[in-house]
């Protein structure tokens, strides 16, 4: 355990350093904290469209930052042969790999931290919104974490195969066709008048790829008429669908990065 | 559970690594399967420093990174201080600085060896500190590796590789692009190592350097294992030259022979033979003849020559194949 969170707390260092990073991150920071200002320009119920304005921003800005953080985690150590050094020391491959995983997210966590933590500091300043809506924000934020945990576990296993490049694009397709599986399956999978072939690869993709639109409730936060029914057991069951999925892939990953080549 | 050493042959007493028929292949689509190390017997014993030498693309890395267990082997059999390689008990008293190493340059000196100590589960501040005073680190203590020269930088990588006491030490060209004050500590460092009692494994291009610290050495081409021994063995067979003047090709002819090489030139004579020639016998007949004896200067072997007579060879071979 002392090796994992040692190589994971080492992981959270050099994240929060990367100058990409953080250069994508003040962006983030800087678009919440328009939002405000500019909504006003909005012909829509003010406080709707800097929900969800200021939503839109926390969630692309952390799935960029999810997606460029963990594609050259992996090979990044190959390729300064750190991770020789870490492998010659009584540490096992799966170890690495979790440690690495696990300060991936320690790191989002602090990103995405401080951008909620603009957001609802901005939108209670400037819109004095009810105690509720604050709440909500806050847990869409925290779905959001748990989004990107579940995307940075995709880019991770990727990465025990495949180039940085190619991990970028295969990490951030999966998350877009992820982000679109509710209405894929109503459109094909679930509609008796597509073909039945086409029926078939929607039921194949959308039982193999991660659920990401799963993480985004902000319909019933702008909407007040949109409500989730029974919300506890929606939150605990999204967040248990999305650590099955992290562990199923970082499973994956250990299997894979066990037997390569470094 | 930790693997037993092999059966069918007790590991010889004292053995830190042996290698039988050691195998790395990888397959290129151009090239098709190419043995990077091929069928390698090695043996180093404990307590020794040893050298492991060979031009680049050898296999050596291969080799070393195979004996950590960082890459698997295609073929063969290895142990490493009597266990199979990869076996997680003998990282504990193994460690291994690699060629030109990279340290997160956020970190200080300090945070360095913290950070290596925690994969072994030590968290000694003493210790870290008296490692930093072993290789001359401890004022430097707080800068962070992004402050650090190179020479600093690899002084700080054999620190990090001496936290869990090893017993065995890999380093993989440690003085490579160091200046010559830094070369000289390292070496002194590596010394100090053997008379600690650790076993040193050194993979270099730095001939002269390996010819003052190792007491064995293998030269490794292409993949195999080309020569192998103590170096006072390896480089027995010096060779001796005798210039004379005042003598006459008469004279010269008399003392050709299939191991010297002769040369006359206006009454110089140049002759080149082996240490263990008769020089004695031939600076008495050059006084008889009343020649004059202007120099006799011995040439000790150097496993510079050892080497490219070594790679020469291979060549020449495969060429003539």
């Amino acid at each position: 355990m002392g090796a994992i969170l040692s190589i994971s707390t080492t992981t959270v260092g050099e994240a929060i350093r990367r100058r990409v990073l953080l250069v994508i991150l003040m962006i983030g920071v800087l678009l919440i904290s328009i939002v405000p200002a500019l909504s006003v320009l909005s012909a829509r119920s003010d406080l709707t469209t800097t929900i969800s304005s200021m939503l839109f921003v926390l969630r692309i800005v952390s799935v960029l930052i999810a997606i460029v953080l963990t594609v050259y985690m992996i090979p990044n150590e190959i390729e300064r042969r750190t991770i020789y050094t870490i492998l010659s020391k009584p540490v096992q491959r799966w170890q690495f790999l979790v440690g690495k995983y696990l300060g991936a997210v320690l790191a989002l966590g602090l990103m995405i931290g401080l951008m909620a933590g603009v957001m609802l500091i901005l939108f209670y300043f400037f819109k004095h919104p009810p105690m509720e809506r604050m709440l909500d924000l806050l847990r869409q934020a925290i779905l959001y974490f748990i989004e990107v945990s579940l995307l940075a576990a995709v880019a991770i296993f990727f990465s025990t195969f495949v180039t940085p490049l190619v991990n970028f694009f295969l990490s951030a397709g999966v998350w877009g066709v992820g982000s679109l599986l509710n209405p894929l399956y109503d459109s094909f999978a679930n509609n008796q008048g597509s073909a039945p072939i086409i029926r078939g690869m929607a039921k194949f993709v959308t039982s193999i790829l991660p659920n990401f639109s799963n993480y985004d409730v902000k319909n019933p936060i702008i909407n007040p008429g949109v409500t989730i029914q029974n919300e506890t057991t929606y939150y605990l069951g999204t967040a248990g669908y999305g650590l099955l999925y992290i562990t199923i892939l970082i499973i994956a990953g250990i299997l894979i990065f066990d037997r390569r080549e470094v | 559970m930790a693997s037993e050493p092999p059966q069918g042959g007790v590991l010889p007493l004292g053995a830190a690594i042996e290698t039988r028929q050691l195998t790395k292949t990888y397959k290129s689509r151009a090239l098709g399967k190419i043995n990077v190390v091929d069928h390698l017997d090695l043996q180093v014993e404990e307590g020794e420093i040893f050298g492991f030498l060979g031009p680049n693309g050898a296999g050596k890395t291969t080799t070393i990174k195979m004996l950590l267990g960082i890459i698997y082997p295609s073929a063969g059999e290895g142990y490493v201080l009597g266990r199979e390689i990869g076996d997680m008990d003998v990282h504990r008293v193994i460690s291994y600085l690699p060629e030109r190493p990279y340290y997160y340059e956020h970190m200080t000196g300090m945070e360095i060896l913290k950070f290596y100590g925690a994969l072994f589960g030590i968290n000694d501040k003493d210790k870290f500190q008296r490692l930093l005073e072993k290789v001359n680190l401890a004022g430097d203590a707080t800068k962070t590796i992004s402050q650090y020269s190179k020479g600093m930088q690899q002084r700080i990588g054999l620190a990090q590789s001496l936290l869990n006491d090893p017993k065995l030490l890999f380093l993989d060209e440690p003085t490579g692009g160091l200046d010559p004050i830094a070369h000289t500590e390292i070496r002194d460092l590596i010394l100090q190592f053997r008379d600690e009692g650790r076993t040193v494994f050194i993979s270099s291009h730095e001939l002269s350097e390996v010819e003052r610290i190792c007491d064995r050495v293998a030269i490794i081409n292409k993949g195999k294992i080309e020569r192998q021994g103590r170096l006072e063995d390896l480089l027995r067979g010096g060779r001796i030259e005798v210039i004379a003047d005042g003598l006459n090709q008469g004279f010269a002819d008399t003392v050709r022979a299939p191991e010297s090489t002769v040369s006359f030139h206006n009454g110089r004579l140049i002759v080149d033979m082996s240490e263990e020639g008769d020089v004695n016998g031939l600076l008495d007949g050059i006084r008889d003849a009343k020649g004059q004896i202007i120099s006799v200067v011995p040439r000790r072997r150097r496993l510079e020559d050892l080497f490219i007579e070594t790679i020469s060879e291979k060549k020449s071979g495969g060429e003539a194949a």
